[in-house]
């Protein structure tokens, strides 16, 4: 019979292995929302209302709902459906990666909002297309203004990856209440993944503030970032 | 069966669950701000001892998945002899974590205000405690509403975490309609539509707040 330290000490490889999904599901989410965060925003801020009514809707749905409702509407409510099979991993992807999306889409409307018009105008004026003034002159900036809220959106996202396991993924939660049930532990185990968490939040902030740091031109862009988590 | 009268058949039940969220934000709410107002002040006219308290809550409760403080607190105390109520543990989890939210949208308000209120109230022969109560917290609550309101709302759809301690909350009545009808994406559906209407209720209460409170300037 194992004591329940050792049990706890032999649990730490499976722990790791969860915290591998749930970065995975972090990553993932992530970059899902920032491929469809960034046309999303623009879209606010250029497209014509007709565009806008149906976005009106996503946003409404995305960030409106709380993230288990999303979860069990995507993987019991669509998964239910005829003929549609969707494995859990999937699902959380699909929900985290569009609810982030919801998020991102406003932080850089906010970001585009922040550059002064005269940028624009100076970009016209030295006979820039409208795109090439988007993409060489607005989006470096406004990619520096949204920067502070990325990293809030990175710790955002990875606390609501401790909801995969509700829909059975096997990720750092659902290894711990595995071995918080075998070795009876549940304190010292839920603490263990506190402390984990706890890392992976800070860790990943001090690295977008890192990050931060490199980029930013003396002048232009947000002067002194607003912190918070 | 159309979405109306899955609608009108789950009702009661919905009632319900409604009620118990509303129970867990009711109560979880204020205390949360209370937690953040006084953390937020410790952190700024704390002393030494209070400011390192007030820090390291802030810190450690908003780099943890408020699911982890929810298991720690209704699966983890036991081990210490300590029980709480479903209840009792999503009220406290719900509280602990937004409060620790609050608490940086109160210290940036305090350090918003200009230092010169304290030296002017100071000056007229009022004592720091006084010029803090009745000239910095007033300026305080009004700066820090948006941020704080945020929270509030963030609070009433978080509150759905207290199914997984067994509190059969909103979301909760969800899963055993949606069990029992096989009508999962209608069910959840509905249930999100619930939330989003409290979402919107609360943001144009706290609106309606805001522009009450508004100075004229």
């Amino acid at each position: 019979m194992m004591s329940s330290t050792a049990m706890i000490w032999s649990g730490l490889p499976t722990l790791c292995r969860g915290m591998g999904i749930s970065l995975l599901l972090v990553a993932s989410s992530l970059s899902a929302g920032l491929l469809l965060g960034v046309p999303l925003g623009v879209a606010h801020v250029y497209a014509p209302r007709i565009v806008r009514m149906p976005l009106w809707i996503f946003d409404q749905i995305f960030r409106g709902f709380p993230t288990i409702v999303l979860l069990f509407l995507v993987y019991f409510g669509v998964g239910s459906l005829p003929s549609v099979s969707i494995q859990p991993i999937v699902a959380v992807i699909l929900v985290l990666g569009l609810r982030s999306a919801a998020y991102q889409a406003q932080i850089y409307r906010g970001a585009l909002e922040m550059i002064d018009r005269g940028q624009s105008e100076a970009a016209r004026a030295l006979g820039f297309t409208l795109t090439r003034t988007i993409v060489s002159i607005l989006i470096p900036q406004a990619a520096r203004y949204a920067l502070p809220s990325l990293s809030n959106e990175y710790s955002i996202l990875l606390k609501d990856t401790a909801l995969a396991f509700t829909v059975g993924v096997i990720d750092l939660m659902s290894r711990a209440k595995f071995l918080a049930m075998r070795s009876r532990e549940t304190l010292i185990v839920y603490l263990l993944v506190a402390a984990i968490y706890f890392v992976l939040t800070h860790g990943g902030i001090a690295l977008f503030r890192a990050v931060e740091r490199g980029v930013a031109i003396p002048g232009i862009g947000p002067q002194r970032a607003r912190r918070q988590l | 069966m159309s979405l109306v009268s899955l609608f009108l058949d789950s009702a009661p039940q919905l009632g319900h669950g409604l009620l118990v969220t509303l129970r867990l934000i009711l109560v979880a709410a204020p205390l949360g701000l209370v937690l953040g107002l006084l953390c937020g002040l410790s952190c700024v006219y704390g002393n030494r001892l209070l400011r390192t308290l007030a820090f390291a809550y802030q810190l450690s409760f908003r780099g943890v998945p408020l699911i982890v403080l929810l298991f720690i607190l209704y699966y983890g105390l036991p081990h210490i002899g300590i029980r709480l109520t479903p209840f009792a543990a999503a009220t406290l989890g719900f509280a602990l974590c937004s409060g620790a939210y609050h608490s940086e949208y109160v210290r940036g308000a305090i350090l918003s205000v200009p230092d010169g209120q304290m030296d002017a109230g100071r000056s007229i022969g009022m004592s720091t405690r006084q010029t803090v109560f009745h000239i910095i917290l007033p300026q305080v609550f009004r700066k820090a509403l948006p941020g704080c309101g945020n929270e509030i709302v963030y609070l009433i759809k978080y509150s759905s975490l207290a199914y997984l301690v067994t509190l059969v909350d909103l979301t909760g009545q969800a899963r055993l309609i949606a069990n029992a009808s096989f009508r999962f994406f209608e069910t959840f559906f509905i249930v999100g539509l619930i939330y989003v209407a409290l979402v919107s209720l609360a943001t144009s209460l706290l609106q309606l707040l805001e522009r009450r409170l508004r100075l004229p300037t």
